[in-house]
């Protein structure tokens, strides 16, 4: 595989992230609720469920997902 | 079950079946409680026979929170987009119902499944006519190959740190073609190279994004392990390349 020096600095960027504890896009999803009902109260759900927040940076779809669920729900509870 | 009067005059199980629907119906027209719900009185409203009210509030929450939520990623008639996600997004929450385990929030549970529907579907629709099989651009063919030169020859560097990131960018291809299988080094190109998501990339592949992330992890780690072996620290090759 014949890659860029970008390229290459973005895998080392992925490599270095990786982790033995991560979790995979099922255990977000499923632990996603939680994660977003602490950041709607106003605590550190970074914190709490440091695990889904590494997933999170790492996975794009799975923090666009959280994203706009987080949008929809303030949206929501605004009325 | 319903005992009024039309069910007086039969018999056996067609007297069962004509009862039952009219208690479906009963069951459907009667009052709903005045919204907001309880997790409780959610479960039982939109549970079969399902309520025409409670799912019309379903709906009209749904409409009203993924319209902020998905606006960004819609470039024309997000109305109608949002319409249909969150009709969609009822019929898959109304046939899970029986899997909500009252862990969260009612809402929250039923608009995770609302989003995921229309950002799927976007993501559907924008990637439809790409084929990981033939991707085109990427630094593998004449095109990419003229990039990775021009990166150590633009004089931006000095020779001896080109010298040496060259050197550290071969030994990073030598191991991704000897320690990732096909279908790996295959999805890493798709996502890391052209940025096609993951999910387009494990349908693509005939898995799914679940499984097409671990693949990715079980990658990661191989190499990750290889660069511990050869005593490469990957922070340290990291901030080398970065040096210009």
């Amino acid at each position: 595989m014949k890659l860029t020096l970008d390229i290459i600095k973005k895998m080392l960027g992925v490599i270095l992230a990786t982790r033995e504890d991560e979790i995979d896009c099922d255990e977000c999803y499923d632990r996603i609720e939680s994660f977003v009902e602490i950041k709607l109260s106003g605590k550190s759900a970074e914190e709490a469920m440091p695990l889904v927040k590494d997933h999170l940076k790492r996975c794009q779809e799975c923090r666009q997902e959280y994203e706009a669920l987080l949008e929809a729900l303030q949206t929501i509870k605004k009325g | 079950m319903y005992r009024g009067p039309a069910c007086l005059f039969l018999y056996g199980s067609k007297r069962i079946i004509i009862c039952n629907m009219l208690n479906w119906f009963k069951n459907k027209k009667e009052e709903a409680p005045e919204p907001p719900y309880s997790n409780e009185q959610w479960v039982q409203l939109l549970s079969k026979p399902t309520n025409d009210r409670a799912v019309e509030e379903l709906r009209r929450l749904l409409v009203l929170g993924l319209k902020p939520a998905l606006y960004k990623y819609v470039d024309r008639e997000l109305e109608q987009f949002v319409e249909d996600v969150a009709q969609d997004g009822l019929i898959k929450i109304l046939d899970n119902i029986a899997t909500f385990r009252g862990e969260s929030q009612f809402m929250t549970w039923a608009m995770k499944i609302a989003v995921r529907e229309g950002l799927t579907e976007l993501r559907r629709k924008r990637w439809q006519n790409i084929s990981i099989e033939n991707l085109k651009g990427g630094p593998e063919d004449e095109q990419g190959k003229e990039i990775f030169s021009d990166t150590f020859a633009s004089g931006d560097v000095s020779p001896e740190l080109a010298t040496a990131q060259k050197m550290a960018v071969e030994k990073i291809e030598k191991m991704i073609d000897e320690l990732l299988t096909e279908r790996q080094s295959k999805a890493m190109r798709a996502i890391l190279i052209h940025n096609i998501p993951i999910s387009i990339v494990a349908e693509q592949m005939g898995t799914n994004r679940n499984n097409m992330y671990k693949l990715l992890y079980d990658a990661r780690k191989k190499l990750k392990n290889e660069l511990e072996v050869q005593g490469i620290d990957p922070e340290k090759l990291l901030n080398e390349l970065s040096e210009s």
